[in-house]
């Protein structure tokens, strides 16, 4: 017997994505294998050099760097964001819908604005230094604003709120009888927590901090506002390439390296949550 | 006789107004197979969970050994809890769930190897501990369930409707099984169901709950023979009821007719009662009977070992079940309609005050 599914209902979504998205990616990495022009410009000649260039120690480290930022701010959204999603997810039913709204509240403001939100807070005469001075601090306060600190702060902040939803979801979803069950054979809150519900929710904390990282990595207005104008991170590298180096072939690279790295994770991920969502289905079906 | 292991002293359990769990007193005897019995709702798992200590009663105190245990968390308990859904680990393989509880212990891995090995081999699954609880069927997580609670040998295991979940065939066998593998580990048993059949199957003694108030508590015999009131009469088996007036000590049903039964002492004359007696104290024919009665068939089944009679009759408004063995329904050759008579002895009336 075939299984008609309606396939077809996916035909605008897949039609618009290839047309205005997988295309014009394609082109623009397609100019990674050209020559940049000596006024800038592509000069239709194949060459490795921009690849090869890539490998260069110099943005190597710059590469290096930016996952090490991202790595960093995922690590430390993972652990917040989990913890809120915990709380969260031992609440009343009734009332974690509306603490999920106010969770993810700051989401839907602008990104830029939420990001000079922090300049504000950061600077020299910020609210932070007001504060400490208003509660009688007079000693030296290190510098915060365009620092890697600062970077990393935006960067958790503003996608906090990817955490905590996806690690709210597999946490809501547990079964409080397993919770219960291990308290039952011995094992107090502590190790229960270890043993059984981190287990279980290793497939949202993957996703949090995939998301994170991915975003993260490519970010370059975080930096720019947060890290000041001599930080660079790998989105920065290639907005230059584009926007004043007028390299693009290099720019091109660069995003090459970027895009895979990315779906190397994505992809991990996937396989990841797909072999845990059997173990849900199994737990699911106790009921 | 053995000794007390566990006591309840007048549970209560509130949440806000409904009292789930009101005024409960109970002894449970060391390894005794002991049913709680009661329809849904009538507060079984909130008692449960209570002596497993995932609740507080709102009153009252649970003695373990002769120690109030109320307040004690579950994983200080000598109590396991076999969950309704199972509750299995499914991050963990079958051993692994099973070997949960005692690496809590801090047991030396060796022996914890053994008494996992010995636990597969008695639930039968020693070829599937590789396996994730989703790999399994039904029949198999409830034997793991089993297997997780009961290798930690604890002083009471506590099972919430361990059978509810199979099909009746393999309920009738792990119904044996259970007991069977109670009476080997000399553990107590509190089983939850709303069974009334398998509480009679497998347990020492029954109590049965309603509305959170416990009815009546006994062996099966005592239960099913000699019910408290018509609501644990009604509970336990089939009874035929029969409407019935208390006049100067005698007891007469709606039409007037005299029922020959031993009346109990707080009924007075003019009282209302009901005259009770379950289908297979019915015999047919009425010769040397204490009592009679004739009724139409209005419905009959078979079921192979028995046959049973629906009878119309003047005394209920209800149909009278008769239920005649294969022997005894011999050469009958009933039909709907018919008119027939039966008749019963006095001693297997039960009356209660209506
Ligand atoms: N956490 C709770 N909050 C409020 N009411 C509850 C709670 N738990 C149980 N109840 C109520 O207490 C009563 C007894 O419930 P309980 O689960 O003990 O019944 P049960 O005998 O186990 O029924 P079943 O056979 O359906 O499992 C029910 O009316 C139920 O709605
Ligand atoms: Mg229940």
């Amino acid at each position: 017997m075939t299984d008609r599914k309606p396939v077809y209902l996916m035909t605008p979504a897949l039609a618009w994505l290839t047309a205005f998205m997988v295309v014009p990616c394609l082109l623009i990495l397609a100019l990674a294998f050209f020559r940049r022009g000596i006024y800038g410009g592509i000069v239709y000649e194949f060459t490795l050099s921009n690849i090869a260039l890539v490998f260069d120690p110099l943005y190597a480290r710059i590469f290096l760097k930016s996952a090490g930022i991202a790595g960093l701010a995922a690590t430390i959204a993972v652990v917040i964001g989990y913890a809120a999603a915990y709380a969260i997810a031992s609440m009343p039913r009734k009332r974690q819908p509306i603490l999920l709204f106010f969770a993810v509240l700051p989401f839907w403001s602008n990104y830029l604005v939420r990001t000079y939100a922090w300049i504000v807070l950061l600077n020299r005469e910020g609210l932070i230094v007001s504060l400490a001075r208003a509660v009688g601090f007079d000693g030296d306060l290190p510098q915060m604003l365009y620092t890697e600190t600062a970077v990393v702060i935006g960067l958790v902040y503003n996608y906090l709120p990817f955490v905590i939803l996806a690690c709210y979801a597999p946490l809501s979803r547990l079964n409080p009888e397993i919770h219960e069950a291990s308290r039952d054979l011995g094992a107090s809150e502590w190790t229960t927590f270890r043993r059984v519900t981190l287990p279980m929710t290793v497939p949202g904390i993957a996703t949090g901090f995939v998301f994170v990282f991915v975003l993260s990595i490519g970010n370059f207005v975080t930096p720019a506002l947060l890290g000041g104008g001599q930080f660079q991170m790998i989105g920065n590298l290639i907005y230059d390439q584009f926007l004043t180096a007028n390299d693009w072939p290099f720019g091109a690279a660069l995003s090459m390296f970027l895009i895979a790295i990315m779906m190397g994770l994505l992809t991990l991920q996937t396989f990841a949550s797909e072999k845990a969502s059997g173990q849900q289905r199994a737990e699911v079906s106790d009921d | 006789m053995t000794s007390t292991l566990l006591s309840l002293a007048n549970i209560e359990k509130r949440f806000g107004e409904l009292r789930a769990v009101n005024g409960v007193s109970l002894d449970i005897r060391e390894n005794e197979f002991f049913a709680l019995l009661g329809a849904s709702g009538s507060g079984k798992t909130t008692l449960l969970r209570m002596l497993a200590g995932f609740d507080m009663p709102s009153s009252g105190h649970i003695l373990l050994d002769g120690h109030d245990i109320s307040q004690v968390p579950p994983n200080h308990r000598p109590v396991n809890l076999m969950f309704q859904s199972y509750a299995l680990f499914p991050h963990m393989t079958v051993a692994q769930n099973i070997a949960y509880g005692l690496e809590m212990e801090k047991l030396p891995r060796t022996e914890i190897n053994e008494r996992v090995d010995e636990m597969l081999s008695t639930i039968q699954l020693t070829h599937l501990a590789e396996r994730k609880p989703e790999q399994l069927s039904g029949g198999q997580r409830q034997r793991v369930a089993l297997g997780r609670a009961l290798v930690k040998r604890p002083r009471l295991l506590l099972l919430d409707e361990p059978l509810g979940a199979l099909d009746k065939k393999l309920r009738g066998e792990m119904q044996l099984e259970l007991k069977h593998i109670q009476n080997t580990f000399g553990i107590t048993f509190i089983v939850v169901t709303h069974d009334q059949e398998e509480a009679l199957v497998m347990a020492d003694r029954i109590a049965i709950l309603k509305d959170g108030e416990l009815l009546q508590c006994g062996s099966p015999h005592e239960i099913y023979e000699y019910p408290v009131n018509r609501f644990a009469a009604d509970f336990i088996g089939v009874m035929n009821f029969l409407p019935a007036r208390v006049d100067s000590g005698a007891l007469r049903a709606v039409n007037g007719s005299r029922i020959a039964a031993p009346l109990p002492a707080d009924l007075k004359p003019g009282d209302n009662a009901l005259a009770a007696v379950r289908p297979e104290r019915l015999r047919l024919g009425v010769a040397d009977a204490d009592n009679c009665l004739n009724g139409r068939i209005s419905a009959m089944a078979y079921h192979g070992l028995d046959l049973h009679l629906h009878l119309e009759t003047p005394v209920s408004p209800h149909p009278v079940m008769v239920r005649l063995t294969a022997d005894a329904a011999e050469g009958h050759p009933f039909s709907v309609g018919e008119e027939v008579s039966v008749g019963w002895s006095a001693r297997d009336t039960r009356v209660f005050t209506a």
